[in-house]
Protein backbone atom coordinates (compact mmCIF):
# COMPACT_ATOMS: atom_id res chain seq x y z
CA UNK A 1 0.00 0.00 0.00
CA UNK A 2 2.68 2.35 0.92
CA UNK A 3 4.44 1.55 -2.37
CA UNK A 4 1.58 2.11 -4.20
CA UNK A 5 1.04 5.41 -2.74
CA UNK A 6 4.78 6.30 -3.24
CA UNK A 7 4.72 5.47 -6.80
CA UNK A 8 1.13 7.03 -8.05
CA UNK A 9 2.75 10.06 -9.34
CA UNK A 10 5.60 8.57 -11.31
CA UNK A 11 4.91 9.37 -15.14
CA UNK A 12 8.13 8.27 -16.47
CA UNK A 13 8.61 4.86 -18.51
CA UNK A 14 11.40 2.45 -18.85
CA UNK A 15 12.39 4.43 -21.80
CA UNK A 16 13.30 7.24 -19.45
CA UNK A 17 15.35 5.20 -17.71
CA UNK A 18 17.41 3.42 -20.17
CA UNK A 19 18.06 6.81 -21.76
CA UNK A 20 19.40 8.21 -18.83
CA UNK A 21 21.63 5.08 -17.90
CA UNK A 22 22.98 4.77 -21.42
CA UNK A 23 24.12 8.11 -21.92
CA UNK A 24 25.38 7.81 -18.00
CA UNK A 25 26.97 4.18 -19.02
CA UNK A 26 28.48 5.35 -22.38
CA UNK A 27 30.19 8.81 -20.91
CA UNK A 28 32.54 6.64 -18.47
CA UNK A 29 34.81 5.18 -20.88
CA UNK A 30 35.55 7.53 -23.44
CA UNK A 31 35.90 9.67 -20.15
CA UNK A 32 38.50 8.14 -18.86
CA UNK A 33 40.05 7.77 -22.21
CA UNK A 34 40.09 11.20 -23.23
CA UNK A 35 42.08 11.72 -20.45
CA UNK A 36 44.19 9.70 -20.82
CA UNK A 37 44.78 10.50 -24.66
CA UNK A 38 45.14 14.17 -23.25
CA UNK A 39 47.50 13.12 -20.28
CA UNK A 40 50.08 11.63 -22.86
CA UNK A 41 49.63 13.92 -25.56
CA UNK A 42 51.13 16.39 -22.22
CA UNK A 43 53.78 14.33 -21.02
CA UNK A 44 55.07 13.92 -25.31
CA UNK A 45 54.88 18.00 -25.45
CA UNK A 46 57.14 18.40 -22.73
CA UNK A 47 59.15 15.69 -23.54
CA UNK A 48 60.08 17.10 -26.99
CA UNK A 49 58.73 20.14 -27.56
CA UNK A 50 59.09 20.60 -31.19
CA UNK A 51 57.06 17.94 -31.93
CA UNK A 52 54.33 19.68 -30.79
CA UNK A 53 52.12 20.16 -34.04
CA UNK A 54 52.54 16.57 -34.49
CA UNK A 55 51.51 15.89 -31.32
CA UNK A 56 48.71 17.90 -31.15
CA UNK A 57 47.31 16.38 -34.29
CA UNK A 58 47.80 12.85 -33.83
CA UNK A 59 45.59 14.23 -29.97
CA UNK A 60 42.70 15.49 -31.61
CA UNK A 61 42.38 12.27 -33.80
CA UNK A 62 42.78 10.12 -30.82
CA UNK A 63 40.09 12.34 -29.29
CA UNK A 64 37.84 12.30 -32.05
CA UNK A 65 37.45 8.59 -31.76
CA UNK A 66 36.90 7.98 -28.77
CA UNK A 67 34.15 10.89 -28.48
CA UNK A 68 31.95 9.58 -30.83
CA UNK A 69 31.03 6.61 -28.51
CA UNK A 70 30.09 8.72 -25.98
CA UNK A 71 27.90 10.77 -28.43
CA UNK A 72 26.83 7.42 -30.17
CA UNK A 73 25.56 6.68 -26.35
CA UNK A 74 23.71 10.37 -26.36
CA UNK A 75 22.12 10.41 -29.94
CA UNK A 76 20.51 6.96 -28.45
CA UNK A 77 19.60 8.95 -25.33
CA UNK A 78 17.56 11.48 -27.51
CA UNK A 79 16.29 8.70 -30.05
CA UNK A 80 14.77 6.90 -26.46
CA UNK A 81 13.75 9.55 -25.35
CA UNK A 82 11.09 10.55 -28.15
CA UNK B 1 9.75 21.57 -13.43
CA UNK B 2 6.42 21.99 -16.07
CA UNK B 3 8.06 24.57 -17.88
CA UNK B 4 11.37 23.44 -18.34
CA UNK B 5 9.57 20.13 -19.96
CA UNK B 6 7.71 22.39 -22.10
CA UNK B 7 10.80 24.13 -23.43
CA UNK B 8 12.67 21.18 -23.60
CA UNK B 9 10.11 19.68 -25.88
CA UNK B 10 9.72 23.09 -27.97
CA UNK B 11 13.58 22.86 -28.23
CA UNK B 12 13.68 19.30 -29.87
CA UNK B 13 11.35 20.01 -31.81
CA UNK B 14 12.90 23.19 -33.23
CA UNK B 15 15.64 20.85 -33.93
CA UNK B 16 13.99 18.23 -36.03
CA UNK B 17 13.58 17.82 -39.92
CA UNK B 18 10.92 20.40 -40.47
CA UNK B 19 9.74 21.34 -43.67
CA UNK B 20 11.78 24.08 -44.96
CA UNK B 21 9.32 28.04 -44.81
CA UNK B 22 6.77 25.94 -42.64
CA UNK B 23 5.77 28.73 -41.84
CA UNK B 24 4.87 29.34 -45.26
CA UNK B 25 2.99 26.23 -45.74
CA UNK B 26 1.74 25.05 -42.95
CA UNK B 27 2.73 21.67 -42.54
CA UNK B 28 3.48 21.00 -38.59
CA UNK B 29 6.54 17.90 -39.67
CA UNK B 30 8.02 15.78 -42.64
CA UNK B 31 5.48 14.33 -44.50
CA UNK B 32 5.82 10.38 -44.19
CA UNK B 33 7.06 8.27 -46.91
CA UNK B 34 7.76 11.71 -49.17
CA UNK B 35 11.21 11.04 -51.04
CA UNK B 36 12.59 14.14 -51.55
CA UNK B 37 12.45 15.78 -48.35
CA UNK B 38 13.46 19.66 -48.58
CA UNK B 39 13.63 19.84 -44.85
CA UNK B 40 14.76 23.20 -42.67
CA UNK B 41 18.43 21.75 -42.29
CA UNK B 42 18.94 21.12 -46.15
CA UNK B 43 17.55 24.79 -46.98
CA UNK B 44 20.41 25.98 -44.51
CA UNK B 45 22.65 22.91 -46.49
CA UNK B 46 21.73 24.99 -49.78
CA UNK B 47 22.97 28.13 -48.37
CA UNK B 48 25.74 27.37 -46.83
CA UNK B 49 26.90 25.29 -49.76
CA UNK B 50 26.53 28.59 -52.19
CA UNK B 51 28.46 30.56 -49.73
CA UNK B 52 31.29 28.21 -49.75
CA UNK B 53 31.09 28.62 -53.27
CA UNK B 54 30.78 32.59 -53.03
CA UNK B 55 33.43 32.43 -51.04
CA UNK B 56 36.46 30.90 -53.11
CA UNK B 57 35.18 32.41 -56.34
CA UNK B 58 35.66 35.45 -54.26
CA UNK B 59 39.26 33.94 -53.43
CA UNK B 60 40.42 32.90 -56.55
CA UNK B 61 39.42 36.18 -58.01
CA UNK B 62 43.10 37.50 -58.27
CA UNK B 63 46.00 35.37 -57.84
CA UNK B 64 48.70 37.40 -56.61
CA UNK B 65 52.02 36.54 -55.24
CA UNK B 66 51.04 38.09 -51.67
CA UNK B 67 47.61 37.58 -51.22
CA UNK B 68 45.33 40.09 -49.33
CA UNK B 69 42.07 39.65 -47.53
CA UNK B 70 40.28 36.99 -48.79
CA UNK B 71 42.30 35.40 -50.64
CA UNK B 72 44.87 35.54 -47.79
CA UNK B 73 42.45 33.29 -45.37
CA UNK B 74 41.55 30.87 -47.95
CA UNK B 75 44.82 30.29 -49.23
CA UNK B 76 46.25 29.31 -45.24
CA UNK B 77 43.08 27.07 -45.10
CA UNK B 78 43.65 25.79 -48.05
CA UNK B 79 47.44 25.54 -47.38
CA UNK B 80 46.84 23.78 -44.19
CA UNK B 81 44.39 21.23 -45.40
CA UNK B 82 47.41 20.75 -48.15
CA UNK B 83 49.80 20.09 -45.85
CA UNK B 84 48.06 18.18 -43.59
CA UNK B 85 47.32 15.67 -46.88
CA UNK B 86 50.61 15.02 -47.53
CA UNK B 87 51.25 14.19 -43.68
CA UNK B 88 49.11 11.35 -43.80
CA UNK B 89 48.81 10.48 -47.25
CA UNK B 90 52.22 10.67 -48.85
CA UNK B 91 52.73 12.54 -52.38
CA UNK B 92 50.57 10.47 -53.99
CA UNK B 93 47.65 11.77 -51.59
CA UNK B 94 47.55 15.12 -53.81
CA UNK B 95 45.14 13.78 -55.91
CA UNK B 96 42.59 13.11 -53.37
CA UNK B 97 43.66 16.47 -52.05
CA UNK B 98 40.65 18.51 -53.77
CA UNK B 99 38.19 15.92 -52.26
CA UNK B 100 39.66 16.28 -48.73
CA UNK B 101 39.80 20.37 -48.76
CA UNK B 102 36.63 20.41 -50.31
CA UNK B 103 34.97 18.13 -47.55
CA UNK B 104 36.84 20.36 -45.21
CA UNK B 105 35.51 23.64 -46.46
CA UNK B 106 32.13 22.70 -47.00
CA UNK B 107 31.44 21.13 -43.34
CA UNK B 108 33.11 24.02 -41.83
CA UNK B 109 31.27 26.16 -43.50
CA UNK B 110 28.24 24.19 -42.30
CA UNK B 111 28.91 23.84 -38.71
CA UNK B 112 29.47 27.54 -38.45
CA UNK B 113 26.27 28.53 -40.22
CA UNK B 114 23.90 26.74 -37.80
CA UNK B 115 25.61 29.14 -35.31
CA UNK B 116 23.93 31.98 -36.23
CA UNK B 117 20.59 32.00 -34.16
CA UNK B 118 17.97 30.99 -36.14
CA UNK B 119 20.07 29.47 -38.86
CA UNK B 120 20.56 25.75 -38.83
CA UNK B 121 23.94 23.34 -39.57
CA UNK B 122 23.54 22.07 -42.89
CA UNK B 123 25.27 19.01 -40.68
CA UNK B 124 23.21 18.55 -37.91
CA UNK B 125 20.91 16.00 -39.62
CA UNK B 126 21.78 12.25 -40.08
CA UNK B 127 21.32 12.37 -43.32
CA UNK B 128 23.88 14.80 -44.81
CA UNK B 129 26.16 13.52 -42.56
CA UNK B 130 25.89 9.94 -43.55
CA UNK B 131 26.10 10.67 -47.58
CA UNK B 132 29.16 12.40 -46.55
CA UNK B 133 30.30 9.92 -44.88
CA UNK B 134 29.39 7.58 -47.99
CA UNK B 135 30.77 9.47 -50.24
CA UNK B 136 34.61 9.53 -48.31
CA UNK B 137 33.55 5.26 -47.94
CA UNK B 138 33.08 5.07 -51.73
CA UNK B 139 36.42 7.01 -52.14
CA UNK B 140 38.65 4.68 -49.72
CA UNK B 141 37.06 1.50 -51.12
CA UNK B 142 37.39 2.19 -54.77
CA UNK B 143 40.92 3.08 -54.64
CA UNK B 144 41.73 0.04 -52.18
CA UNK B 145 40.32 -1.90 -54.94
CA UNK B 146 42.18 0.04 -58.00
CA UNK B 147 45.49 -0.18 -56.50
CA UNK B 148 45.49 -3.54 -54.72
CA UNK B 149 42.98 -5.63 -56.70
CA UNK B 150 40.13 -6.86 -54.69
CA UNK B 151 42.00 -9.55 -53.55
CA UNK B 152 44.95 -8.14 -52.83
CA UNK B 153 42.52 -5.54 -51.04
CA UNK B 154 41.05 -8.06 -48.58
CA UNK B 155 44.34 -10.07 -48.13
CA UNK B 156 45.79 -6.92 -46.85
CA UNK B 157 43.06 -6.43 -44.53
CA UNK B 158 45.03 -10.09 -42.26
CA UNK B 159 48.76 -8.22 -40.94
CA UNK B 160 51.63 -9.61 -43.05
CA UNK B 161 52.17 -12.26 -39.45
CA UNK B 162 49.72 -14.12 -39.87
CA UNK B 163 49.90 -14.46 -43.05
CA UNK B 164 53.33 -15.82 -43.08
CA UNK B 165 51.92 -18.60 -40.38
CA UNK B 166 51.06 -22.50 -40.52
CA UNK B 167 48.06 -23.51 -42.78
CA UNK B 168 45.78 -23.83 -39.28
CA UNK B 169 46.88 -20.59 -37.87
CA UNK B 170 46.10 -18.43 -41.41
CA UNK B 171 42.78 -20.56 -41.15
CA UNK B 172 42.01 -20.16 -37.49
CA UNK B 173 43.44 -16.77 -36.93
CA UNK B 174 43.45 -15.05 -39.84
CA UNK B 175 39.67 -16.12 -40.67
CA UNK B 176 38.55 -14.24 -36.73
CA UNK B 177 41.19 -11.33 -37.73
CA UNK B 178 40.02 -10.55 -40.89
CA UNK B 179 36.33 -10.58 -39.88
CA UNK B 180 37.17 -7.94 -36.97
CA UNK B 181 39.10 -5.92 -39.72
CA UNK B 182 36.19 -6.33 -42.18
CA UNK B 183 34.01 -5.18 -39.93
CA UNK B 184 35.86 -2.67 -38.52
CA UNK B 185 36.69 -1.27 -42.37
CA UNK B 186 33.57 -1.79 -44.23
CA UNK B 187 31.11 -0.38 -41.69
CA UNK B 188 32.35 1.17 -38.35
CA UNK B 189 34.37 3.36 -40.37
CA UNK B 190 31.43 5.52 -42.31
CA UNK B 191 29.38 4.49 -39.36
CA UNK B 192 31.49 6.75 -37.06
CA UNK B 193 32.20 9.12 -39.52
CA UNK B 194 28.88 10.37 -40.13
CA UNK B 195 27.75 9.61 -36.21
CA UNK B 196 30.41 11.75 -34.73
CA UNK B 197 29.84 14.73 -36.98
CA UNK B 198 26.18 14.40 -36.34
CA UNK B 199 26.42 14.36 -32.61
CA UNK B 200 28.23 16.65 -32.27
CA UNK B 201 26.31 19.42 -34.38
CA UNK B 202 23.15 18.08 -32.70
CA UNK B 203 24.27 17.77 -28.99
CA UNK B 204 25.84 21.44 -29.37
CA UNK B 205 22.76 22.86 -29.91
CA UNK B 206 20.84 20.84 -27.73
CA UNK B 207 23.21 22.30 -24.94
CA UNK B 208 23.37 25.53 -25.66
CA UNK B 209 19.20 25.38 -26.27
CA UNK B 210 18.93 23.55 -22.49
CA UNK B 211 21.58 26.38 -21.06
CA UNK B 212 19.07 29.62 -22.63
CA UNK B 213 16.03 27.71 -21.47
CA UNK B 214 17.24 27.47 -17.85
CA UNK B 215 18.25 31.39 -18.01
CA UNK B 216 14.04 31.86 -19.92
CA UNK B 217 12.85 29.84 -16.75
CA UNK B 218 14.62 31.16 -14.27
CA UNK B 219 13.98 34.91 -14.96
CA UNK B 220 10.31 34.45 -15.92
CA UNK B 221 9.19 34.25 -12.44
CA UNK B 222 12.28 36.25 -10.61
CA UNK B 223 13.44 35.10 -7.58
CA UNK B 224 16.61 36.01 -6.41
CA UNK B 225 18.10 32.18 -6.37
CA UNK B 226 16.40 31.94 -9.56
CA UNK B 227 18.24 35.21 -10.87
CA UNK B 228 21.52 34.01 -9.63
CA UNK B 229 20.79 30.24 -11.42
CA UNK B 230 19.71 32.37 -14.78
CA UNK B 231 22.79 34.02 -14.72
CA UNK B 232 24.90 31.63 -13.95
CA UNK B 233 23.18 29.67 -16.93
CA UNK B 234 23.73 32.80 -19.15
CA UNK B 235 27.13 32.61 -18.38
CA UNK B 236 27.17 29.09 -19.31
CA UNK B 237 25.25 29.73 -22.40
CA UNK B 238 28.13 31.83 -23.93
CA UNK B 239 30.87 29.45 -23.02
CA UNK B 240 28.83 26.95 -24.66
CA UNK B 241 28.62 29.18 -27.46
CA UNK B 242 32.69 30.04 -27.62
CA UNK B 243 32.55 25.73 -27.08
CA UNK B 244 30.68 25.45 -30.24
CA UNK B 245 32.32 27.37 -32.82
CA UNK B 246 35.77 25.65 -31.18
CA UNK B 247 33.91 22.06 -31.98
CA UNK B 248 33.01 23.14 -35.73
CA UNK B 249 36.39 23.72 -36.59
CA UNK B 250 37.44 20.57 -34.94
CA UNK B 251 34.61 18.62 -36.24
CA UNK B 252 35.33 19.27 -39.68
CA UNK B 253 39.10 19.01 -39.17
CA UNK B 254 38.71 15.67 -37.87
CA UNK B 255 36.60 14.64 -40.69
CA UNK B 256 38.54 15.18 -43.15
CA UNK B 257 41.97 13.96 -41.72
CA UNK B 258 39.75 11.03 -41.09
CA UNK B 259 39.08 10.81 -44.75
CA UNK B 260 42.97 11.04 -45.55
CA UNK B 261 43.53 8.40 -42.97
CA UNK B 262 41.28 6.23 -44.67
CA UNK B 263 42.60 6.85 -48.00
CA UNK B 264 45.84 6.70 -46.86
CA UNK B 265 45.72 3.40 -45.52
CA UNK B 266 43.87 2.42 -49.08
CA UNK B 267 46.90 3.76 -50.88
CA UNK B 268 49.37 2.34 -48.72
CA UNK B 269 47.68 -1.19 -48.18
CA UNK B 270 50.10 -3.44 -49.57
CA UNK B 271 52.98 -2.18 -47.50
CA UNK B 272 51.74 -3.87 -44.23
Amino acid sequence: MAAAQVTQGVTGSLNTIGAGLAYGLAAIGPGIGIGIVGGKALEAMARQPEMSGRIQTTMFIGIAFTEALALLGFVLALILNR
Amino acid sequence: MQGLTERVAELLHELANLPAFASLSGAEAVPAGSPWVFSNYIFWMIIAAVLTAIFFMIAARKVRLVPAGVSNIAEAGVEFVRNMCVDVMGEQGLKYFPYVATLFFFILFNNLIGLIPGFKPGTGTIGVTATLALMTWVVFVWVGFRKNGFFGYMKSLIPAGVREMGLAGRIGLGAYIFLLEFFSTFIIRPLTLAVRLFANMYAGHIIIGIFAAFVALSWSNFTVGGGLVGLVSLVMTILMYAFEVFVAFIQAYVFAILTAVYIGSSLHASEH
